[in-house]
C-alpha cells in the first residue's frame, strides 16, 4: 500500500483544523447577531454585553455603578460587564457581534473608522485625558514643556502617550533629540532607579498609588499635565456600532442614558463611600481607601466644566485628537468627525 | 525533515490561514480595521520589511544564544544530577521543583535585577527552553546503556567522560528531537520576554502593533517568525544529522 | 587458583522466590569449566554474583587468582562512534598486541575491522566481543552465551583454541548446548531445574575435556555424557 507522506498528513490536518475554526467563528458571528435581534434589551441568559477598555478599576466606576445599583435594570436592560485589557478591543468585539456596547479611547475609534469600522461615539466619559507624567519634584522642576529638555521621558511606543508627547514636543518646537525617550513597560523599576525622569501614568488610578509610594520613599510626586499646555487628546468614550444605532435606537438611547446616570451617581461626592465599595467588589486588589482617592481624582476628569452635562462630546478636543493623529501619520485616510460623534439617538 | 520541505509546509499553512482570513473578511464584509485587505498587507510588508526583518534577526540571534546557553546549562546540571549521590538527588529535586514556576511569574524578578535589555531576554529565552532540555538530559544521562557500558565497567575502564559519550551517542536521535523542540520554545521565550519588557526584537514590535490594533503588522511579524523558526529548526536537524552521520562513519 | 562459592542465597529485588538457597561449590584448578542448566535457572545471576556485579543476600565468594574476574555476555555492543578495529586496539591490554593480531586472524574477523559494530552480523559480533575480552588481563573469564550466534564448526574451533589459550586460567563457559559443554569442559557445573527443598544443590559432572585436534573418546561416551547432563539439569538422579 502506498504510504501517505507525513508532511501531507500534517498539512491536511492543519487545513482541517483551520477550516473547523473558521466555521466555528462564522457560526459564532451569526449566532451573536441573532441574539441581539431577538433580545433587544437583554435577558439573564442573553444579556447586553458591554466591553470596558481596561481591567476593572475606578475609571469604570459609572459603568459598575449602573450595573450594580440597578440603573441598567431601571432602564429595562440586562447588562453584563466584560473586563478589558491589552488584548481586548471593544471595536473589534462590536464588529464581530460579540458585544453591543463598549468603551474605547478616541485614538482607537479614529484609527478604526479610518479603516472602515462601523462605529459611533455615544458619549465622552472622560472630559480630560487622565494620562499624565509623574516625576519627583524634589529632583526636578517642570513648569513648562521646555523644561523637559535633557530629561529621560518614558513613553509606551505605539500607545496614545507616545502620540500625546510627540504632539506636545511638536507644538512647542522641542526637538526629539533634545531629550531621551524611554520605552516603558508595566514595571516601574527604571523610574524608581532614577533611570527615567518622567513616567506616564493614569493620574486617577496608578497615579494615586505611585504618589503614595513616593511619599513613603520621601519623594514628592509632581505631575506633568499635557492638557494644561493645550494638548487635548480624548480618552475613554462610550461606543456602539452603526448598525445597532440604526436598528435599535431605543436600546442605544436607554443604554447611553443608563451609563450617564451611572456616572452621575458614582461621581456624586455624597455617594463616594458606596461607589468605592462597589468598585472594590470588582477591583479587590486595591484597598478601599485608595479607591476612594481614585474616585475623587476620577471626578475631576469626568465632570465637564461649566454647565455641560456628564458625557458631553467635546468636539474641539476630538478635532485636535484627529489632527494629532493625522499629522503623525497614524491614520490611513482622513475622516469626518461629525457623523462619528453621533451622541445618543434623539 | 528537509529544509525546503519544512519551509514549504510552513508557507502552505501560513498562506492557507491568510486565505481563510480574507474569505471571512469578504464574506462578512468585515472592516479593514478588523482584518486588513491584501493590498494593505502588501503595503505594510513592503514598507516595514526591513525593520521587521532586523527585529526578527535580532530575536532569532537572542533565541539561539539563549538556546545554546540552556543546552550547556542543562548538560551541566543533568551531568551533576545523573548520579545517585546527595548532590545528584538534590540537583534533580531542585530541577523538578523549579520548573513548576511559570516564567511569566519569575520574569518581574529578572527584569528587576537585569533591566529590560539583552540580558533579561537571553535569560528568559534560556529558562523557557532549559527545563524540557534538563528533564530529558537527566533522563538520558542517568539511564545506563548497559550493553555498551558493561565492558568498560567490568574491565575498570569506565570514567565520567566515557559514560557521558556513550549515553549521548546512544540517545542522539532523542537529543536532537529535544533540542529541536526546545529551539521552538527558545524563540517563543524570547518573543514573550520582548513582549513583556524588552525594547528590541519582534516581540516588542508585535506589542507596538497591538497597541495600534494593526493586524497587518502582526501578520508580517508572524510570517517572519515562522520563516526564521523553520530555518533555525531545520538547521539544528541538519547539524544533528551531520553529527550522527560523521560519528556513524557515514 | 581457586574459586569457591559458599552457601549463597539470592533472590531478585521485589520477589519472594529465591534463585539460590545455600548454593555451594568449589573449583581448585584452572581450565575450561562450564556452567550448564536450562533457561531461567539462574546461570547468569550466578555469573554476576561471582564476578562481583551483584552481591549475594547471604554467603560468600572466595577467589584466589592472579588477575581480575571478567564477565561477558552476548548482548554487549561496541560504542557506535568508532570502527571495531579501532575499538579493539584501544581496549587491548598492554602486552597483548600479538595475541590480538592472532585472534583477529584465527576468528576470521580481519575484513570487518573498518566496520562499525552495528554493521556486523550476529556471529561476527559474538567473535569481536569475545576477542576484546580475551585481550584483557584476567584470572577468571566468565563467558555467558558469548558464541550463541556462531556456527557450530567455527564455535568448536574457537572453544578448542580457548582451552589452549586459557590453560592457566579459569574459563567459566555458560551455555545451553549440552553437546559442546560435554565435549570441551573439564568440569561441568549443573544447576538443576528442581532444586531440592531447603537448598540449591549444584551437581559437578566431569566433561570429556577435548582439546585441539584430539578426540580420545567414543561417540557412545559423548552421548552418555550429554544425557547425564540433561538428566542432572532436569533434576533427575544421574
Amino acid at each position: 500500500m502506498k504510504q501517505f507522506p507525513r508532511s501531507h498528513f500534517i498539512l491536511s490536518l492543519s487545513i482541517v483544523v483551520i477550516v473547523a475554526l473558521t466555521l466555528y467563528l462564522l457560526g459564532g458571528c451569526t449566532k451573536k447577531d441573532e441574539t441581539t435581534r431577538n433580545h433587544m434589551t437583554g435577558t439573564r441568559k442573553n444579556p447586553i454585553k458591554y466591553r470596558l477598555k481596561w481591567l476593572y478599576n475606578a475609571s469604570f466606576a459609572g459603568d459598575i455603578w449602573a450595573r450594580e445599583k440597578g440603573v441598567f435594570r431601571a432602564h429595562g436592560l440586562t447588562v453584563k460587564l466584560l473586563e478589558g485589557g491589552a488584548e481586548q478591543d471593544a471595536i473589534k468585539d462590536l464588529e464581530l457581534g460579540r458585544v453591543q456596547f463598549g468603551v474605547a479611547s478616541a485614538d482607537q475609534v479614529i484609527r478604526a473608522v479610518s479603516e472602515g469600522a462601523d462605529v459611533l461615539v455615544l458619549a465622552q466619559i472622560f472630559q480630560k485625558n487622565p494620562l499624565q507624567w509623574i516625576y519627583n519634584q524634589k529632583r526636578l522642576t517642570i513648569n513648562r514643556p521646555q523644561d523637559l529638555k535633557g530629561l529621560t521621558i518614558g513613553i509606551t511606543y505605539g500607545g496614545n502617550d507616545e502620540s500625546i508627547m510627540r504632539a506636545l514636543l511638536k507644538a512647542y518646537g522641542i526637538p526629539t533629540d533634545s531629550l531621551t525617550l524611554y520605552a516603558v513597560h508595566y514595571d516601574y523599576n527604571p523610574f524608581w532607579k532614577g533611570e527615567v525622569d518622567l513616567w506616564p501614568v493614569y493620574r486617577n488610578t496608578e497615579g494615586i498609588i505611585l504618589q503614595k509610594k513616593m511619599q513613603k520613599a520621601n519623594w514628592k510626586a509632581g505631575f506633568f499635565i499635557p492638557d494644561r499646555f493645550g494638548i487635548r487628546f480624548v480618552a475613554n468614550s462610550l461606543i456602539t456600532s452603526g448598525r445597532i444605532y440604526r436598528e435599535q435606537p431605543a436600546l442605544v438611547k436607554e443604554f447611553t442614558q443608563a451609563v450617564i446616570e451611572g456616572w452621575q451617581a458614582a461621581m456624586d461626592p455624597a455617594n463616594l463611600a458606596t461607589a468605592a465599595r462597589i468598585v472594590h467588589r470588582f477591583d479587590t486588589d486595591t484597598p478601599l481607601a485608595i479607591i476612594k482617592q481614585q474616585l475623587t481624582s476620577t471626578r475631576t476628569f469626568v465632570t465637564p466644566e461649566g454647565k455641560w452635562p456628564m458625557g458631553r462630546i467635546d468636539r474641539a478636543a476630538w478635532a485636535q485628537t484627529l489632527g494629532i493623529m493625522s499629522s503623525q501619520g497614524l491614520i490611513k485616510r482622513e475622516i469626518k468627525l461629525a457623523p462619528l460623534l453621533a451622541g445618543p439617538p434623539p | 525533515m528537509g529544509i525546503f520541505k519544512r519551509l514549504l509546509q510552513f508557507a502552505s499553512i501560513f498562506f492557507t490561514g491568510l486565505a481563510i482570513l480574507w474569505i471571512i473578511k469578504y464574506a462578512y464584509s468585515f472592516s479593514d480595521y478588523l482584518i486588513p485587505p491584501p493590498a494593505e498587507l502588501l503595503q505594510v510588508a513592503t514598507s516595514y520589511w526591513k525593520i521587521y526583518l532586523a527585529a526578527v534577526v535580532n530575536t532569532t540571534a537572542v533565541a539561539i544564544a539563549g538556546h545554546f546557553s540552556a543546552i550547556l546549562l542543562a548538560t551541566l546540571v543533568a551531568f551533576l544530577g545523573r548520579s545517585g549521590s546527595v548532590i545528584g538527588n538534590l540537583t534533580r529535586t531542585a530541577a523538578y521543583n523549579l520548573q513548576a514556576y511559570p516564567i511569566v511569574a519569575v520574569a518581574p524578578i529578572i527584569f528587576l535585577f537585569l533591566g529590560d535589555g539583552l540580558a533579561s531576554r537571553l535569560l528568559i529565552a534560556a529558562m523557557i527552553c532549559y527545563f524540557p532540555l534538563l528533564l530529558s538530559f537527566i533522563g538520558i544521562f542517568s539511564e545506563p546503556v548497559d550493553q555498551v557500558e558493561h565492558f568498560f565497567r567490568t574491565t575498570g575502564r569506565i570514567n565520567w567522560r566515557l559514560e557521558l559519550a556513550i549515553r549521548t551517542f546512544e540517545n542522539l536521535d532523542k537529543i536532537t528531537t529535544v533540542i529541536v523542540g526546545s529551539g521552538t520554545m527558545a524563540i517563543v521565550g524570547t518573543i514573550v520576554a520582548e513582549f513583556l519588557a524588552a525594547t528590541n526584537g519582534i516581540g516588542y514590535t508585535i506589542r507596538k502593533a497591538l497597541y495600534q490594533s494593526n493586524l497587518a503588522k502582526i501578520l508580517v511579524a508572524l510570517f517572519l517568525i515562522g520563516l526564521f523558526s523553520s530555518l533555525y529548526l531545520s538547521l539544528i536537524e541538519y547539524i544533528g544529522g551531520r553529527i550522527k552521520m560523521r560519528l556513524m562513519g557515514g | 587458583m581457586r574459586l569457591v562459592c559458599d552457601n549463597l542465597y539470592y533472590r531478585y529485588p521485589g520477589t519472594d522466590t529465591p534463585v539460590f538457597k545455600g548454593l555451594s561449590f568449589g573449583i581448585d584448578r584452572p581450565g575450561f569449566i562450564s556452567l550448564f542448566g536450562f533457561s531461567g535457572i539462574g546461570k547468569s545471576t550466578l555469573a554476576r554474583i561471582i564476578s562481583g556485579e551483584i552481591p549475594p543476600d547471604k554467603g560468600r565468594v572466595d577467589v584466589e587468582t592472579t588477575g581480575q574476574i571478567l564477565y561477558s555476555h552476548n548482548a554487549e555492543r561496541f560504542p557506535g562512534w568508532e570502527s571495531t578495529g579501532h575499538h579493539l586496539e584501544r581496549v587491548c591490554d598492554y602486552g597483548k598486541r600479538d595475541l590480538l593480531a592472532h585472534l583477529i586472524e584465527e576468528y576470521a574477523v580481519a575484513p570487518y575491522l573498518h566496520s562499525r559494530y552495528s554493521g556486523l552480523s550476529m556471529g561476527q559480533k559474538n567473535r569481536m566481543n569475545l576477542i576484546r575480552y580475551l585481550v584483557q588481563d584476567f584470572g577468571i573469564l566468565i563467558a555467558d552465551e558469548v558464541l550463541a550466534n556462531v556456527d557450530e564448526p567455527t564455535r568448536n574451533h574457537i572453544l578448542a583454541g580457548i582451552k589452549e589459550l586459557l590453560a592457566d586460567r579459569i574459563f567459566l563457559y555458560i551455555s545451553h548446548n549440552a553437546l559442546e559443554v560435554a565435549r570441551f569442559s573439564r568440569l561441568v557445573l549443573v544447576l538443576p531445574q528442581n532444586p531440592e527443598e531447603g537448598h540449591t544443590a549444584i551437581r559437578i559432572i566431569d566433561g570429556l575435556d577435548e582439546g585441539t585436534g584430539q578426540r580420545t573418546y567414543e561417540e557412545r561416551t559423548l552421548q552418555d555424557r550429554v544425557y547425564q547432563l540433561l538428566r542432572a539439569a532436569s533434576g533427575m538422579k544421574t
